[in-house]
């Protein structure tokens, strides 16, 4: 939003309510219905910062509202402060609670986190809102319509307005925080914590900061919801309500801005609009519960389609056609089946600019993983020196990718030490290790399926931009220059990928190969020392993977890229690889050149089995081998 | 070989995927009765959705997948259980929280229901066959070593009497020790008479039991033959193995 | 205090009960059912309906009810559950609110929020212990929660269906494929996930006095939670033993801050100890001490032997 298109909707937020309210005979509990309403988007807008964002379900929500409506009632009711302070000090003190009640979730994911939520609200409710001293007995406590000098809050129209403004800062500042990298950390973290931590997102502390952040425009929109109702106690911020505005958000649709907003709103309005417009008594008194009913159906309904809501449902219907149109547009000057190669991509220069050649980046020594009773690193070690491209090849279950995941932190080896150009990073997680320098992808392609190619480009460069948190959501000029630099890479990648097409499409919509060559590109662009590359060729057409060879050699020799590269496609290792580490049942058997890890003899069995080999002469015992030598050339 | 023996499995032109893309595009094969046949292909190449096709728990778009001459594309899992698919599973193998012979009696759950008089027989030859089977069968089966596992998720699929047993990357997640132990048992069971589709990917343990290959590319069989008529160069260049077996073929013949 | 432990055992059964139903359909979905207890009231309303509208026995509505509930939980398995089954635990844990939200509302449509009582089946004056008096109706519950407790252990394990179910939660797919049906074992455990928090409902109802709409959740969700969660969320028995922990617990806990300014301090304490059992034994309490009983007892046995 522009500065002057919020400026004018923030006059028109202010004027029209109050002037309608001083001018018309509008009655005025009209406006009360509709603050009721914002009030409700405020709370759809907070949840869904952390629940559609950041992805951690909270169903207690409502014990972060209360906190601070019971904050702001007291400090202004008791204590006689100004409101101002009254809704500082409780989104202050909702971050603070929602911090402590985030705690859990470094340990917790999905559903156990969702139950330590409930369990927070429940004590809040049955046991923390009902201490005397802060109830005073069970009426509760007070929230006077604010005033601020001479302007005074006290009708409804008036404190609609001061509650439009609020909705604005709550909305605006939602569009800076998903423009932000702060943002874009909560949708890596929702996303897939293993792919958000290879590109250096500290996925502890983004989740707090989700946590706090959600507590504290819950804590703000508590405030209002006190203020307009007047009193408040623990049956206000019941469980039923609280598990209403999941609903709400849900049927909005999870990470939905508009479709939270808007459904917190009509959920706000309809019921009291309802009871007052129909007047036909056998229904009059049953109305708002019969709005409950429908809007219980409702949420099944939704939840039954699309668990991502009606918004959701309409948004992947919608995509769904334009990934056709872009299959299309792709494929007009390609064979069918065929998905596009990698080409020449723009390389930022390395975390460590050029290295020297010969200088030792990646040093893996004696490491040893075990899973149980398996042990599928065994004493692994080798060296990367810069410029080389390594492959590291075995068999299937030869412990490759558990050796990947050792090196990049995503597992705990029981002994051994990985060091990146000379640092010791052993101790380090995962996502310092990417910020010290290792790129990687995943075998099991690594991107964030439900965010688009931009997005994903945009999330792969999070740890380059180094703005603060509080600037991303006051979105200062330098938080402004810094995005346009990353969002010019990511175009700039998009283009000569040839991807324009997709460019806004979620990646869930391209094939195997499309998304293999994204995930380089979002590996690349994290700027890396070092290139760890984990089957880049599964799924690939053979004509995107000769291709690959020409690429990983031009990273190498133009860029000065080091490459360490875990494949099963042989012919392209021994093509482009200058050294290969030859892993079988976690142990390295065999490390060298290619031609001689060709005529090596462990390689080949380990390969080939017992029997080939030994067909293939390798092996002692050579009586077999003589007869089936023809049938193995022809 | 006579055509009017009627396949074991047959799969025709089967296509499938998931959302918008396609992960099989017409995918054909045959088991023929007593055979060990081999899926081989490289990650992604749709080995596994092509088990799951004939498992029936990923649907067919198109095409037709018969058992015995009879089409069950339209069955679910359960019953082309007691259709007569046998399962050995990839991955974690067995009910761990079960004891072995609660394994052993959930394997025989459609034989239970249809001929619950045969199953006493049915146990007591699986431990005749297994007697390590039958020391630990009060045994949680979570608490047994890695192959004594795979032997029980063999007697488990075997105690329905299948006439196919579908064998899903028996060497994923296993250590290559066991993996071998595993391939023995599987050939003792196919000398028995059992029909068995083997999905891996370790072309190493793999060839050393099939005796028919079908290799799949890029969700289409590109190569299909016996074992003993194989073109192995053709065969190491789908696998993408091409030049260690040349290499080694070229030195074996110095 | 010991009169606090006797009630805590009271009580605390109940809180089994509703836990077995919640560990019963996380065993044969993987979700946690958080409209269990709204389940419970329902059953409630519809047995009050039958005995104070119509002229219906206890024992005759209380079945009725307890069927009603049974298939409320299975129509939402075929219709929700069943369509859902592309979607993660957690959206079908989202969707059991929906389903407590609607059973309120319509309990809130259909019938108005004032208090009401649904007398137990037993009258008499009940039995005293360490100065507690219980009731005739919660003996009765003792009773039958050890009988379902027995009654659904032995059918776990005894029967092949059983054995599917407990095979549901280690491995659906791999249920399948020896050929038992998914759909039925979910349909099974949904249905009696219901009946059993129906059950549990109309046992604890005259020891508590009055219900109004949602009620059951309020008081009970998170106490049941915490029971199913120190069982290890999929142990039937371990739900049983952890029903009677924290039951126990906020018995005690009452009893200890019984005068004090702190009202509700036994939510508190639940509170914590779902928070410490997640955080330090995720398996469940039940199950680390069980195993390190065994333990124990191996060492034991095998030194008595060399």
């Amino acid at each position: 939003m522009t500065s002057r298109r919020a400026a004018a909707l923030a006059a028109l937020a202010v004027v029209a309510p109050v002037l309608l309210g001083h001018t018309t005979g509008i009655a005025s509990v009209w406006y009360r219905i509709v603050a009721i309403g914002v009030t409700y988007a405020l709370m759809t807008l907070s949840l869904n910062v952390l629940m559609g964002y950041a992805g951690q379900i909270s169903l207690g929500h409502a014990g972060f509202l209360a906190v601070g409506a019971y904050t702001s009632g007291l400090l202004t009711s008791r204590a006689d402060l100004s409101f101002v302070i009254g809704f500082i000090v409780a989104g202050l003190v909702g971050g603070a609670v929602a911090l402590l009640v985030g705690l859990p979730a470094l340990r917790l994911r999905g559903l156990l986190l969702a139950v330590t939520t409930i369990g927070f609200l429940v004590m809040m409710t049955e046991s923390v809102l009902q201490w005397r001293w802060l109830s005073r007995g069970s009426a509760g406590v007070e929230l006077p319509r604010p005033e601020l000098g001479p302007i005074s809050l006290a009708e409804n129209s008036d404190y609609l307005a001061f509650l439009l403004l609020l909705f604005l800062a709550f909305w605006i500042l939602d569009e800076h925080l998903t423009s932000s990298r702060l943002g874009r950390g909560f949708l890596g973290i929702r996303e897939d914590e293993q792919v958000a931590a290879s590109y250096g997102i500290d996925i502890a502390r983004t989740k707090l900061t989700a946590f706090v952040l959600s507590g504290v425009l819950a804590g703000i929109a508590g405030a209002a919801f006190g203020h307009l109702a007047l009193l408040v106690n623990s049956s206000t911020f019941s469980l039923q309500f609280s598990l209403s505005i999941v609903a709400w958000v849900i049927i909005g649709g999870l990470g939905s801005r508009v479709g939270v907003a808007v459904s917190g709103l009509l959920f706000g309005i309809f019921p009291p609009t309802f009871e007052r417009l129909i007047t036909w008594d056998p229904i009059r008194d049953h109305l708002d519960n019969l709005v409950l009913v429908i809007g219980a159906t409702l949420f099944l309904v939704t939840i039954t389609i699309n668990p991502n809501g009606f918004v959701g449902a309409v948004r992947e219907k919608r995509e769904e056609k334009e990934a056709d149109a872009a299959r299309k547009a792709l494929r007009a000057g390609l064979d069918d089946a065929e998905d596009p190669t990698l080409p020449s991509l723009p390389v930022p220069p390395a975390r460590h600019g050029d290295l020297a050649p010969g200088t030792t980046v990646l040093e893996v020594s004696d490491i040893v993983v075990r899973f149980g009773g398996l042990t599928a690193v065994d004493h692994a070690s080798f060296e990367v020196k810069a410029g080389e491209i390594v492959g590291l090849i075995g068999p299937n279950g030869a412990g490759k990718t558990t050796l990947f995941d050792a090196i990049g932190g995503f597992n705990q080896p029981r002994s051994g030490s990985v060091r990146l150009l000379g640092r010791d990073l052993s101790d380090l997680p995962a996502h310092e290790r990417a910020n010290a320098g290792l790129g990687r992808t995943f075998q099991r392609t690594g991107l964030a399926m439900a965010l688009t190619v931009r997005e994903n480009l945009l999330l792969a460069q999070y740890a380059l931009a180094s703005y603060d948190n509080l600037a991303a959501l006051a979105r200062t000029s330098a938080v402004r220059d810094a995005e346009a630099v990353l969002g010019a890479r990511a175009d700039e990648v998009i283009e000569a990928l040839g991807f324009q097409a997709f460019s806004d499409l979620p990646v869930r919509h391209l094939s195997g190969g499309q998304r293999r060559i994204v995930e380089i590109a979002c590996t690349l662009a994290t700027a890396p020392d070092l290139l760890m590359l984990d089957e880049p060729t599964a799924g690939m057409a053979p004509a995107a993977v000769e291709n690959l060879a020409d690429r990983l050699r031009e990273l190498r020799d133009e860029h000065g890229r080091t490459i360490l590269l875990i494949e099963h496609h042989v012919p392209l290792v021994l093509d482009v690889c200058d050294r290969i580490v030859v892993l079988d049942q976690g142990r390295v058997i065999a490390t060298g050149e290619p031609d001689a890890i060709l005529s090596d003899a462990n390689v080949l069995q380990a390969y080939l089995g017992e029997r080939a080999a030994r067909q293939a002469g390798l092996l002692p015992d050579d009586d077999v081998a003589g007869e089936r030598d023809g049938e193995l050339v022809g | 070989m006579s055509d009017d023996v009627t396949p074991r499995l047959q799969l025709d032109g089967i296509a499938t995927g998931f959302g918008g893309n396609t992960v099989l595009h017409g995918v054909d094969l045959t088991v023929a009765p007593g055979e060990i046949a081999g899926v081989l292909g490289l990650n992604g190449a749709g080995k596994s959705v092509t088990m799951k096709v004939v498992a029936g728990l990923q649907p067919a778009w198109e095409g037709r997948v018969l058992l015995d001459g009879h089409d069950i594309t339209d069955l679910p899992a359960e019953e082309r259980v007691a259709a007569g698919l046998g399962h050995v599973t990839q991955g974690r193998q067995v009910f761990d929280g079960l004891t072995v012979e609660q394994n052993l009696r959930l394997g025989a759950y459609t034989l239970r229901r249809r001929h619950p008089e045969r199953y006493a027989e049915r146990l007591e030859a699986m431990f005749t066959r297994f007697p390590r089977l039958k020391d630990r069968r009060s045994q949680p089966a979570g608490t047994m070593s890695g192959g004594e596992q795979a032997m029980l998720a063999v007697g488990r699929a075997l105690m329905s009497n299948p006439s196919l047993l579908l064998v899903d990357e028996p060497s994923a997640g296993l250590a290559p020790a066991i993996v071998a132990e595993l391939f023995d048992l599987l050939r003792s069971v196919n000398e028995d008479g059992v029909t068995i589709l083997l999905v891996e990917q370790n072309v190493a343990f793999a060839l050393d039991v099939v005796d028919s290959v079908h290799v799949l590319q890029r969700g289409r069989v590109v190569h299909a033959g016996a074992t003993d008529e194989l073109d192995r160069d053709e065969l190491a260049a789908h696998l993408g193995i091409g030049r260690l077996l040349t290499a080694s073929v070229g030195r074996s013949g110095r | 205090m010991t009169f606090a432990l006797v009630s805590g055992v009271v009580v605390g059964a109940i809180y089994g009960l509703f836990a077995v139903g919640i560990v019963l359909v996380y065993r044969g979905s993987r979700v946690i059912n958080f409209a269990a207890p709204a389940l419970g009231t329902f059953a409630l309303y519809l047995a009050w309906t039958m005995t104070h509208e119509r002229t219906t026995s206890w024992w005759t509505a209380a079945i009725l009810a307890i069927l009603a509930t049974g298939a409320i939980a299975l129509l939402f398995e075929r219709l929700v559950v069943q369509r859902m089954h592309a979607a993660s635990p957690l959206a079908i844990a989202v969707a059991t609110i929906g389903l407590m939200l609607l059973l309120t509302a319509i309990e809130l449509l259909f019938w108005d929020p004032s208090p009401r009582f649904l007398p137990g089946p037993l009258e008499g004056d009940g039995i005293r212990v360490a100065g507690l008096v219980i009731s005739p109706t919660q003996l009765l519950s003792l009773v039958v929660v050890a009988g379902l407790g027995y009654g659904l252990t032995q059918f776990l394990r005894r029967t092949d269906f059983g054995l599917g179910v407990q095979a549901a939660a280690m491995d659906p797919a791999a249920l399948r494929l020896v050929g038992v049906p998914l759909a039925e074992v979910s349909g099974f455990v949904w249905a009696t996930g219901g009946m059993l928090a129906a059950i549990a409902a109309l046992l604890v109802e005259p020891t508590i006095g009055a219900f109004g709409p949602g009620f059951m959740t309020q008081a009970f969700f998170v106490p049941s939670l915490a029971a199913a969660l120190v069982g290890g969320l999929d142990d039937v028995n371990g739900a049983f033993v952890g029903g009677i922990v924290v039951g126990v617990l906020s018995e005690l806990t009452s009893w200890a801050f019984l005068g004090s300014s702190v009202p509700g301090a036994s939510t508190v304490a639940v509170f914590i100890l779902i928070v410490v059992v997640l955080l330090v034994v995720p398996g469940g309490l039940v199950g680390a001490l069980r195993e390190r009983l065994r333990t124990n007892l191996l060492a034991t046995a095998t030194g008595g032997l060399s």
